[in-house]
C-alpha cells in the first residue's frame, strides 16, 4: 500500500469510527473505487477524500433519518491503480459484497468505462466523474448512473463566450490528445467558437502520452493564430505552453479545457492570456464564505494543504449530501430507483449549486479561471 | 518549406540525442552482462527527480546533472552488487528481477514524490534564431551535452585501458578473463557507468519535459528499440539509432500524424531489421561495445 493509499485507509477508518459512535444507528455500506495510485491519482485521490469527508460530516451529525430510524454510513474503498483491469477487479470485489448498492468514484475514462459498465449491469447506484460516462447515461441499463461533473456540452456554453471575450481571440487552433474524449470536445467547442466569430483553421490530435510537442506544434506555426484551445490535463498543457513559448511564432493565448491554472500561471510572463475551467470551485481565490469554510474543513479532515488538484475533492462532495437527502425523502436506503429519481428531481445548494437531468448528467455552476495582463481572477458561470 | 524541414530535422536530432543517451546505458549492460535491464528506465526517472530537487532547493541545474549521474551510478552499483551479480548465469532471472525492480521503484517513487507531475526551470529559457530557424535554447543545450557525453564515453571506450577491458568483455567474457581482465570489477563498473548515463539522461529529460513516477516507460521502450535497432551491445549503433528514431518521430509527427508518434520507431525497427537482421551495427553471434 502506498502512502496515499494508507492515508485514505486511515481516513476511511476515521470515518468508520465516527460512524460507530452512533452505536444504535444502522449502517449503510458505500463502495468506492478510485485510482488512489498511478498517474490518475492526482484527480481521484482528492475526489475520494471529498467522498470520505462528506460521509464523515454526515456521520458526525448522527447520520440520516429514514422512517424514524437512524442510519450512518460505512465505506469500503478499492484502488483502481489507474488501470482499467484493476478498476474492474476493484468493482467486482465491491459487487461481491451484497450490502454494497451504492458506489462513488473514478474521474478518468480509461478505468471508468469498464467499471461503470459493470455497475450498470449490476443495478448499482453509481456516481462517477469521467467524461465518457456521458456516452452511457440515458441508455438502457444506466438509469442508476450519474455523472457529477458537467458535460462538455454544458461547460462549453459558458466557457467559450467567456474565453473569447476575455482573451479577445479571433483565430484559434485546437490541439488535443488522440482520445474519444477529444472528439467530443471538438464537437462541442468548435461550433461554439465559430458561432462567436472565431476562425478555427486547424485541429490536430497527438499521441496521449506525448511529452515532446515540438513537431506537432510546428504545424501551428506561421498560421497567424492568436489562440490555442488545448487539454486535457495539467502535465500536457504545461508542456504545450512551455514548448510553444520556446518554439516561437505560436499563439500566446490559451484556452484550457479542464485542469487548473497552474500551467498558464507558471509561464505568465511569457504568455498573453490563459483561461481554464474549474469544474467545481475556485479554491485558490475563493471569496465565498461557504467555500472558505469548506477549505478549512478539508484541511482539518485530510491534514493536507491545498494543491492545484484539491478542487477535484468537490467532485462528489455535494452529491453525497444529495444522495443522503434523497434517502430521507423517499424513506428508504435500498430503493435505488426511488433514490435515483429523487436525486434527479432535486436542486441542491451546497458548496456547488447543482442538479441532475433526467439521464443523470450534472448541471452545475462552474468557475472559470482567467489569467490576463499578469492578473488572475475567476468568474462564476451559472448553469441556467 | 526547406526551412521547415531543417527545423524539423533539428528538433528530431535534439530529442534523438536524449534517446541515444538512454540506449547507450541499456546496450552497454546488455553487451557485457547479457541482461536487458528493464529497470534502466527507472534510473532515468530517478535521475530526473534528483535534478528536480537540486534545482528547486537552489543547488542549480549543473550540480543537479552531476548529482543525478553520480547518484544513479551508486544506485546501479548497489543493484549490481546485491542483485544482478547473482543472476549473471541466468539471463531470464536477470530479466525477471529487473521487471520486479520496475514495480518496486515506481511504487516507492509514487509514494515518496506523489503522482503529480513536476517541472523545473532549465538553465536556458526561450528560443534562439539560427539561419532563419527558431529553435529552443534548452533543447540546443541538451543536444550539445548529449553529444559531449556520448562522444566522451566513446573515446573512453576506445582509448582507455579500462575501456578496452570493457570491449574485450563484450567480445568474449572468458577470453577477457584469461588475459587478465578483472571480470567482477569491470561488470560493476559497466553497471555504474550505464546507470550514470541513465541518471544524466534523466536530468536532461527533466529539463525539457514533465517528471512523474510513471515517466520511465517511454524512455525505456525507446531505449530497448534502439538497442535492437542499433545492434545488441553496440554503442555506436545505439547512438546512430537514437538520432534516427528522433528524426523518424519528428518528421512523422510533423508531416504525417502526431497520433502515431511512438509507432514510427517500431516501423523503423521492423524495416531496419528486415535488411539488417542483427541491427545497424550488430555482428551476428557477438556483442560489440
Amino acid at each position: 500500500m502506498t502512502v496515499s493509499g494508507l492515508k485514505l485507509w486511515l481516513l476511511a477508518a476515521a470515518a468508520s469510527v465516527a460512524l460507530n459512535a452512533a452505536a444504535s444507528a444502522q449502517t449503510v455500506k458505500i463502495g468506492m473505487v478510485n485510482s488512489l495510485t498511478g498517474p490518475h491519482a492526482s484527480f481521484d485521490l482528492p475526489a475520494a477524500e471529498g467522498v470520505q469527508m462528506a460521509f464523515d460530516e454526515i456521520n458526525k451529525k448522527g447520520g440520516i433519518t429514514v422512517k424514524g430510524k437512524k442510519y450512518t454510513f460505512t465505506l469500503v474503498s478499492e484502488d483502481a491503480q489507474s488501470k482499467p483491469e484493476l478498476a474492474v477487479s476493484g468493482a467486482q470485489k465491491l459487487l461481491r459484497d451484497d450490502d454494497i448498492k451504492v458506489v462513488f468514484g473514478i474521474l478518468t475514462s480509461g478505468p471508468g468505462m469498464p467499471a461503470a459498465t459493470l455497475f450498470g449491469k449490476s443495478d448499482i447506484l453509481y456516481f462517477g466523474g469521467f467524461t465518457l460516462l456521458d456516452t452511457l447515461l440515458g441508455k438502457p441499463g444506466f438509469e442508476l448512473a450519474f455523472r457529477t461533473l458537467d458535460a462538455d456540452s454544458v461547460v462549453s456554453k459558458s466557457f467559450v463566450p467567456t474565453s473569447v471575450k476575455e482573451l479577445g481571440v479571433k483565430k484559434v487552433g485546437i490541439l488535443l490528445p488522440n482520445e474519444d474524449v477529444s472528439r467530443s470536445i471538438v464537437a462541442a467547442y468548435k461550433p461554439l467558437l465559430e458561432g462567436a466569430g472565431v476562425t478555427v483553421p486547424i485541429v490536430e490530435y497527438f499521441q496521449p502520452d506525448t511529452s515532446d510537442f515540438a513537431p506537432v506544434l510546428r504545424k501551428f506555426q506561421n498560421m497567424e493564430l492568436d489562440g490555442l484551445l488545448t487539454g486535457t490535463n495539467d502535465a500536457m498543457v504545461e508542456a504545450i505552453v512551455r514548448q510553444s513559448t520556446e518554439l516561437g511564432n505560436l499563439p500566446k493565448k490559451f484556452l484550457y479545457r479542464g485542469g487548473s491554472g497552474a500551467p498558464g500561471i507558471k509561464y505568465s510572463k511569457q504568455i498573453d492570456g490563459f483561461v481554464w475551467q474549474i469544474l467545481t470551485r475556485d479554491l485558490d481565490y475563493a471569496s465565498e464564505n461557504k467555500v472558505k469554510e469548506w477549505i478549512e474543513r478539508y484541511k482539518a479532515f485530510t491534514k493536507k494543504d491545498m494543491s492545484p488538484n484539491t478542487y477535484w475533492a468537490l467532485t462528489f462532495y455535494d452529491t453525497v449530501f444529495m444522495m443522503a437527502k434523497a434517502m430521507e425523502q423517499v424513506g428508504s436506503v435500498t430503493d435505488l430507483k426511488a433514490i435515483a429519481a429523487s436525486i434527479k428531481g432535486m436542486r441542491y445548494d451546497g458548496v456547488r449549486t447543482m442538479r441532475f437531468d433526467k439521464d443523470g448528467r450534472a448541471q452545475a455552476d462552474i468557475d472559470i479561471g482567467i489569467l490576463k495582463d499578469g492578473k488572475i481572477s475567476s468568474v462564476r458561470a451559472p448553469f441556467e | 518549406m526547406l526551412l521547415d524541414i531543417a527545423q524539423t530535422a533539428v528538433d528530431g536530432l535534439m530529442v534523438g540525442g536524449l534517446y541515444a543517451t538512454v540506449a547507450v546505458g541499456v546496450t552497454l549492460v546488455f553487451g557485457i552482462m547479457g541482461i536487458l535491464n528493464f529497470a534502466h528506465g527507472q534510473m532515468v526517472m530517478l535521475g530526473a527527480y534528483v535534478a528536480f530537487y537540486s534545482v528547486t532547493t537552489g543547488l542549480g541545474f549543473w550540480p543537479g546533472l552531476a548529482l543525478a549521474a553520480l547518484s544513479m551510478a551508486l544506485f546501479g552499483l548497489i543493484l549490481e552488487r546485491l542483485i544482478f551479480r547473482h543472476t549473471l548465469t541466468d539471463h531470464m532471472a536477470g530479466l525477471t528481477v529487473s521487471l520486479g525492480i520496475i514495480m518496486v521503484v515506481e511504487h516507492l517513487a509514487s509514494a515518496v514524490f506523489t503522482p503529480d507531475h513536476r517541472t523545473f526551470d532549465p538553465p536556458l529559457a526561450g528560443s534562439v534564431r539560427f539561419a532563419g530557424m527558431t529553435l529552443s535554447a534548452q533543447r540546443l543545450l541538451v543536444l550539445a551535452l548529449v553529444l559531449l557525453l556520448v562522444g566522451a564515453f566513446y573515446l573512453f571506450l576506445q582509448r582507455t585501458r579500462f575501456g578496452k577491458a570493457i570491449r574485450a568483455m563484450g567480445q568474449n567474457r572468458t577470453g577477457a578473463a584469461l588475459v587478465g581482465v578483472q571480470i567482477t570489477h569491470v561488470t560493476a563498473a559497466v553497471f555504474a557507468i550505464g546507470s550514470a548515463m541513465a541518471g544524466a539522461a534523466g536530468a536532461l529529460y527533466g529539463s525539457l519535459f514533465a517528471i512523474t513516477p510513471y515517466m520511465a516507460a517511454a524512455p525505456l521502450m525507446k531505449g530497448l528499440i534502439l538497442t535492437v535497432l542499433g545492434g545488441l551491445g553496440s554503442v555506436p549503433g545505439a547512438v546512430a539509432a537514437g538520432f534516427l528514431l528522433g528524426l523518424a518521430e519528428s518528421f512523422g509527427s510533423r508531416y504525417l500524424s502526431a497520433s502515431f508518434r511512438d509507432g514510427y520507431g517500431f516501423v523503423l525497427m521492423i524495416v531496419a531489421l528486415l535488411y539488417f537482421p542483427t541491427g545497424l551495427f550488430g555482428v551476428r553471434g557477438t556483442a560489440r561495445v
